[in-house]
C-alpha cells in the first residue's frame, strides 16, 4: 500500500469521524412537545411571541433574565426563561428561535435569535 | 383607463441602461461561442475578442448608469429609492451601489472584467482561447442576474433598472396614481448599520476576491481542455497568489468589521456567510502550494485541478447559499431572497458539468452525459421531483469523475518520498480541504434539511472551534517544517537538527506562556470537555509560536533575509500570529460585566452560567473586574444615542483614578429598527469592548422631574405582582359594595376596589385602593396614587372569562433614574491577530510580485 493510500484513508476516516461526533451533540429543530419528552436534551424551538402574556424583564433586579411567552409551531404556549438581556426590538420579532432545555413548566433558554422583518426589507414609498 | 403622464421622471436613463444590460448578455454570448470556436480555429478569436471588448463596455455602461441615477437622486427607479436617499453623503453612494443584491453582482461582473481584460492581454498562444471562454460563461450567468426578464412562471435575474411604481410590491399603492409623487418622494436609504467606511472598502475587495478565484479556475479547466495539465499552472500561479492575497484581506476586513462595529461580540462567529467565504479562501491557499510543488517537481497534479476548481465552484455555493434565502434564520446577514433560487443552482451546477465533461475522454460517455444532464434538467423543469433528479446527477457525477480519474488522467509513477517538500506540502493541502469540506457540511445543514427532510440545528461557535483547533495544530506543524525539507528527498537526521533550535525555544516560551495561562486556574475546575481543550489549546500555542520562529530561521538564516524570496516565510510567520492572537483573545476573553447580584442559574447546565450584563444608573459607581465603572448620561445625535460610561482604575492611595470614557451607541432608526454599535478601548496587549444591551433611548427634560410618566396596563390576577422602579407591587384582594345579585337587582352602583400592596426596597408597605366602578353601562375608572412612592395605579378592566384584571401604572418621572444594560469584554492580546494580518498580506503580495516578476522572466526569454 502506497503512503497516499494511508493519508487517504486517515482523512476519509478523519472526515466521518467528525460528522458522525458533531451531529450527535448538534441539537435539532423541534417543538415544545419533543422538548418536554426529552429534558435534558437541548433544542431550537421556532415560534411566535405571544403577545397576550406579559413580557418581564427588570435589569434592576437581572439584567439577565427576561421571560415571555412563546407559541410553537403547533401552537402550545409556554414560558420562555431567557438567561440573557432582552434583545432589541424583541417586541416586533417575526420569528423567534429559541435554544435550550425544558425544566418543569418553563423553557429555560440561553440564547435566541430573532428574525425582524424591518432589518433589511421594510418601508414603503410615501409621500408627506 | 387612461395612462397617467408622470411628473419628473427620467425614464430615458432606465432605457439606456436596460440596453447595457441586454446588450451586455448577448455579447457575453457571443463571447463565448467565439472563444469556443477559437479553440477549434484560430480565425474567430479577432471576433470573439470584441465580442467580449463589448461585453466590458456594456458593464462599465450599467455601472455608470447606475452611478448616475444614485448621484442625482432618480427615485422613480426602485434600486435608487430603496438604497439611497436624500441626506446621505456622497461618500455613501458608492455604498448604495452594493448594498443591494443586483448592484453586489454588478460589482463582481466588473471585477471579472478587469481580470478578463488583463488576461486576455497577457495570454497569447492556444491558453487565450479556453481560458477566456471560460471566462465568458461566467460572465453570461453573471449578466443574466440583473436582466429582470420572465419566462413564464421563471424570473431571471433582477433588474436594478426597475421603474419603483411598476415593482410588484409597491405598484399598487396609492403614489402610483398620483402624476407628481416624484417631488415629495425621498429614498429609503442605506441601511444604517452599514454606513460606516467598511462597507466601502470591504465589499469591493471582497468581490474582487471572488473574482480572483476564477482565473485559476479558467487555467485548470483550460488545461483539462488542451489536455495540458502540466503548463498551465506556472502562468496560473502568481494569478492564485493575488486571488490569496485579495480574498484574505477581504475576509479578514470582515472580521474587523465585525469586531468594531457590531455587537457580535468578537472578531469571527462561524456564520454561515463569512464560513463561506472562508471556504474558497482555504482551498484556494491549497491549490496555490500545490501549484508550487507541481512547477517545481510535478506530482500531486490530480489535486492541483481539484482544488483550483473547486476554490470558484466553492464561490459559486456561496453565492447560492447567501443569495437564494436558504439559509433563513441560520444567519444574521444573509441577502433577501429574491426568486433566484432555480437560476442560483443552475449556475453552481452548470460550472460542476462543464468540469465533469471535460474530465471524460471518451467522447460517447461524454455526450451521453451532458446529454443525460440536460434531460434531467428538462424534466425537473416540466415535471417536478427536484429531489431525486438531484440525486441521481449527483452520484452520475460522482462516479463519472472517479472512473475518468482512473482511466484518463496522467498519474504519477513514483510514490513520493516520507521526507520531502512536495509530500508535506502535499499533506497540509489536503488538510486544508478536510477542514473545508467539513466547514462547508456544517455550513450547508440548512441545505441538507431540505434535501433530506431533517431538521438539524445549525452547528454552534464552540463546536465550531473544538474542532478546528487540532487541523490548525497540523498546519502550523506542517507550515513550520515543510521549507527546511528539499524536493525529492532530503536526510531526516539534518531536517530534525535544524529545527530542533526553534522547536526547543516555542517549547519553553509556550509552556511560559500557557502555563500561566491555562493552568493556575482555569484548569483545575475544568470539567473534561475543558480540559481537552486548555491541552489543545497549548498545543496550538506551542506550535504557533514554533511556525513564527521557524519560518523566522528559515527566512533569515537559509534565505539570507533576502527580501524578494521572504515572501512564503512572512505570509507563514503572518498566518501562524492571526492563530496565536485568535487563540489568546477568544480563549481568554473576559467577560467583565458580570452581574454578581443576580441569582446563578449555572445549576441548569452548560450555556447558563456566562451572567454577562451589568446594571447601571446614572450616578452609581460599580466595581467592573479591574475596573470601576460609572454611567455619566446620554446625547443624542441624530438618529444616535451615545451612552458616556467612564472607566477609573484603583489608584495607589486607594482612590479610584479616571482611566478614559467609552461611548458605545445605540441606533435608533425608524425602518431598521434599534442597533447597538460598541466602543472599545485599545490598548497595546488588550482591548475592552463595550456595549449596551439595554437603555432608554428617550431624553428626558430636567424639567419635568415631577410629571408622570405614560401609564403601562398590566394585566394579572390576585397575588400577581407588578415591576415599579422602586417598588413591587402585588394584587393583594378585590373587594366589591354588592354582591353579583344585589347589583342586578338594584341595578344601579358596583364598585370593585383592587387592594395593591407595595413594598420597597426597604421592606417597607404601602397600600393604594384604586376603584372599578361600573353605573349602569358606564365604566369610571378611580385613580390612586401613593405619593410616598410617586405610583398612580388606575383600575380599569376585569375581564370576566379568565378573571383577570388590568392596571395601568404610571411613574413620577424622577423615581426612575436613568440607566443603562451592558456588556463589556476584554480581549487580551488581540493586536497580535490584527498584527499577523498585516503580515500575512505584506509576505502574500511580496510573493505575489515574485511570482509575477519569474513568469515576466520565463516568458520574456521564451518571446526572445
Amino acid at each position: 500500500m502506497k503512503k497516499i493510500h494511508i493519508v487517504g484513508i486517515v482523512v476519509i476516516a478523519v472526515a466521518i469521524g467528525v460528522i458522525i461526533t458533531s451531529l450527535k451533540n448538534t441539537t435539532s429543530y423541534a417543538d415544545f412537545n419533543e422538548a418536554i419528552a426529552n429534558p435534558d436534551k437541548e433544542y431550537h424551538i421556532v415560534g411566535k411571541l405571544d403577545k397576550e402574556q406579559p413580557l418581564v424583564y427588570d435589569p434592576k433586579i437581572n439584567a439577565d433574565e427576561f421571560i415571555f411567552t412563546l407559541i410553537d409551531n403547533k401552537g402550545l404556549h409556554k414560558r420562555v426563561v431567557l438567561h440573557k438581556n432582552k434583545p432589541q426590538d424583541f417586541e416586533r420579532s417575526e420569528q423567534i428561535v429559541i435554544i435550550g432545555k425544558m425544566q418543569g413548566e418553563e423553557f429555560h433558554a440561553n440564547d435566541i435569535l430573532m428574525k425582524c422583518p424591518s432589518k433589511y426589507n421594510d418601508g414603503k414609498p410615501q409621500i408627506q | 383607463m387612461n395612462e397617467i403622464t408622470y411628473i419628473g421622471e427620467h425614464i430615458w436613463i432606465g432605457k439606456i441602461g436596460n440596453g447595457f444590460v441586454v446588450l451586455s448578455f448577448v455579447a457575453s454570448l457571443i463571447a463565448l461561442i467565439g472563444f469556443y470556436l477559437s479553440t477549434k480555429n484560430n480565425e474567430y478569436l479577432k471576433f470573439a475578442r470584441n465580442a467580449f471588448y463589448l461585453h466590458a463596455i456594456s458593464v462599465l455602461g450599467i455601472a455608470s448608469t447606475l452611478f448616475v441615477m444614485l448621484f442625482n437622486h432618480y427615485y422613480e427607479y426602485q434600486y435608487v429609492w430603496q438604497h439611497s436617499n436624500n441626506d446621505m453623503p456622497m461618500h455613501y453612494i458608492l455604498s448604495c451601489f452594493w448594498e443591494g443584491q443586483e448592484g453586489s453582482f454588478l460589482l463582481w461582473t466588473f471585477w471579472n472584467v478587469v481580470l478578463g481584460l488583463i488576461l486576455q492581454r497577457s495570454l497569447k498562444n492556444e491558453w487565450e482561447a479556453p481560458v477566456m471562454a471560460v471566462f465568458s460563461l461566467a460572465q453570461v450567468f453573471l449578466a443574466s442576474m440583473i436582466m429582470g426578464l420572465y419566462l413564464g412562471d421563471y424570473k431571471i435575474g433582477s433588474n436594478p433598472f426597475l421603474l419603483l411604481r411598476e415593482h410588484p410590491e409597491f405598484a399598487n399603492l396609492p403614489f402610483v396614481q398620483s402624476p407628481n409623487y416624484l417631488e415629495k418622494l425621498d429614498g429609503r436609504g442605506l441601511n444604517p448599520l452599514l454606513m460606516n467606511y467598511w462597507m466601502t472598502i470591504h465589499p469591493p475587495t471582497l468581490f474582487l476576491g471572488f473574482s480572483a478565484t476564477l482565473p485559476p479556475f479558467a487555467f485548470a479547466v483550460a488545461g483539462l481542455w488542451n489536455k495540458k495539465h502540466h503548463e498551465w499552472q506556472t502562468i496560473a500561479l502568481p494569478w492564485t497568489f493575488f486571488g490569496i492575497l485579495i480574498l484574505g484581506v477581504g475576509i479578514l476586513m470582515g472580521g474587523a468589521w465585525a469586531y468594531e462595529a457590531l455587537s457580535f461580540g468578537g472578531f469571527w462567529a462561524w456564520d454561515p456567510v463569512e464560513n463561506s467565504s472562508l471556504v474558497p479562501w482555504l482551498i484556494l491557499v491549497g491549490a496555490g502550494h500545490v501549484m508550487i510543488v507541481n512547477k517545481n517537481k510535478g506530482g500531486s497534479l490530480f489535486t492541483t485541478h481539484l482544488l483550483s476548481i473547486g476554490s470558484f465552484l466553492l464561490v459559486l455555493y456561496s453565492t447560492f447559499l447567501t443569495r437564494s434565502g436558504i439559509l433563513g434564520a441560520a444567519s444574521v446577514h444573509a441577502f433577501t431572497d429574491l426568486g433566484m433560487q432555480g437560476q442560483l443552482v443552475l449556475y453552481v451546477l452548470t460550472f460542476i458539468l462543464l468540469c465533469v465533461a471535460l474530465l471524460i475522454d471518451d467522447a460517447l460517455i461524454k455526450i451521453s452525459y451532458i446529454v443525460l444532464s440536460v434531460l434531467l434538467g428538462y424534466f425537473t423543469v416540466i415535471y417536478g421531483y427536484k429531489k431525486i433528479a438531484f440525486y441521481i446527477w449527483t452520484v452520475v457525477s460522482i462516479g463519472l469523475t472517479i472512473f475518468s480519474y482512473k482511466r484518463y488522467f496522467p498519474k504519477e509513477k513514483d510514490e513520493e518520498e516520507l521526507y520531502s517538500r512536495e509530500f508535506w506540502i502535499f499533506l497540509g493541502s489536503l488538510i486544508l480541504l478536510l477542514s473545508s469540506l467539513i466547514i462547508t457540511y456544517f455550513t450547508s445543514i440548512p441545505v441538507l434539511n431540505k434535501l433530506f427532510n431533517i431538521n438539524k440545528a445549525p452547528l454552534k461557535v464552540e463546536d465550531y472551534n473544538l474542532w478546528t483547533v487540532p487541523f490548525a495544530i497540523l498546519l502550523l506543524i506542517l507550515m513550520a517544517a515543510a521549507q527546511f525539507l528539499k524536493y525529492k528527498k532530503t536526510n531526516p537526521n539534518e531536517f530534525y537538527k535544524k529545527l530542533r533550535l526553534s522547536f526547543i525555544i516555542s517549547v519553553i516560551f509556550g509552556l511560559a506562556c500557557t502555563i500561566p495561562l491555562y493552568f493556575l486556574k482555569d484548569y483545575s475546575d475544568a470539567n473534561r470537555l475543558q480540559k481537552w481543550n486548555l491541552l489543545s489549546y497549548t498545543l496550538l500555542f506551542i506550535f504557533g509560536v514554533f511556525a513564527v520562529l521557524a519560518n523566522g530561521e528559515y527566512w533569515l538564516r537559509v534565505l539570507k533575509g533576502k527580501i524578494s524570496k521572504s515572501g512564503a516565510s512572512i505570509a507563514h510567520i503572518g498566518f501562524a500570529l492571526i492563530l496565536i492572537g485568535a487563540l489568546v483573545s477568544t480563549s481568554k476573553k473576559q467577560t467583565l460585566s458580570k452581574n454578581t447580584s443576580a441569582k446563578k442559574v449555572s445549576s441548569l447546565g452548560e450555556g447558563f452560567d456566562d451572567q454577562k450584563s451589568l446594571f447601571l444608573e446614572v450616578g452609581d459607581t460599580l466595581p467592573m473586574g479591574p475596573y470601576l465603572v460609572t454611567y455619566e448620561g446620554k446625547e443624542r445625535i441624530g438618529i444616535d444615542v451615545y451612552f458616556k460610561v467612564n472607566y477609573f482604575t484603583k489608584g495607589t492611595d486607594g482612590k479610584p483614578e479616571f482611566a478614559f470614557q467609552l461611548q458605545p451607541k445605540i441606533q435608533d432608526n425608524p425602518r431598521m429598527g434599534k442597533a447597538a454599535d460598541p466602543a472599545t478601548k485599545h490598548y497595546l496587549n488588550r482591548d475592552i469592548y463595550t456595549h449596551i444591551t439595554a437603555a432608554d433611548l428617550n431624553i428626558t427634560n430636567p424639567k419635568d422631574k415631577d410629571a408622570y410618566t405614560t401609564p403601562k396596563n398590566y394585566v394579572g390576577h390576585i397575588g400577581d405582582t407588578i415591576f415599579a422602579s422602586n417598588a413591587i407591587i402585588v394584587i393583594d384582594s378585590l373587594k366589591t359594595n354588592v354582591t353579583e345579585k344585589e347589583y342586578e337587582k338594584i341595578d344601579s352602583l358596583l364598585e370593585v376596589t383592587a387592594v395593591l400592596k407595595a413594598f420597597n426596597a426597604n421592606g417597607e408597605v404601602f397600600k393604594a385602593y384604586p376603584k372599578y366602578v361600573i353605573k349602569k353601562t358606564m365604566i369610571i375608572p378611580q385613580t390612586d396614587a401613593i405619593d410616598e412612592l410617586g405610583l398612580k395605579f388606575s383600575f380599569w378592566k376585569i375581564n370576566p372569562e379568565n378573571g383577570s384584571v388590568e392596571i395601568t401604572m404610571s411613574e413620577r418621572v424622577n423615581n426612575s433614574k436613568d440607566f443603562i444594560v451592558m456588556e463589556a469584554h476584554m480581549f487580551p492580546y488581540i493586536n497580535i491577530l490584527w498584527l499577523g494580518c498585516v503580515v500575512m498580506a505584506f509576505g502574500t503580495l511580496i510573493a505575489v510580485i515574485e511570482r509575477y516578476k519569474k513568469l515576466k522572466i520565463k516568458t520574456d526569454s521564451i518571446g526572445a
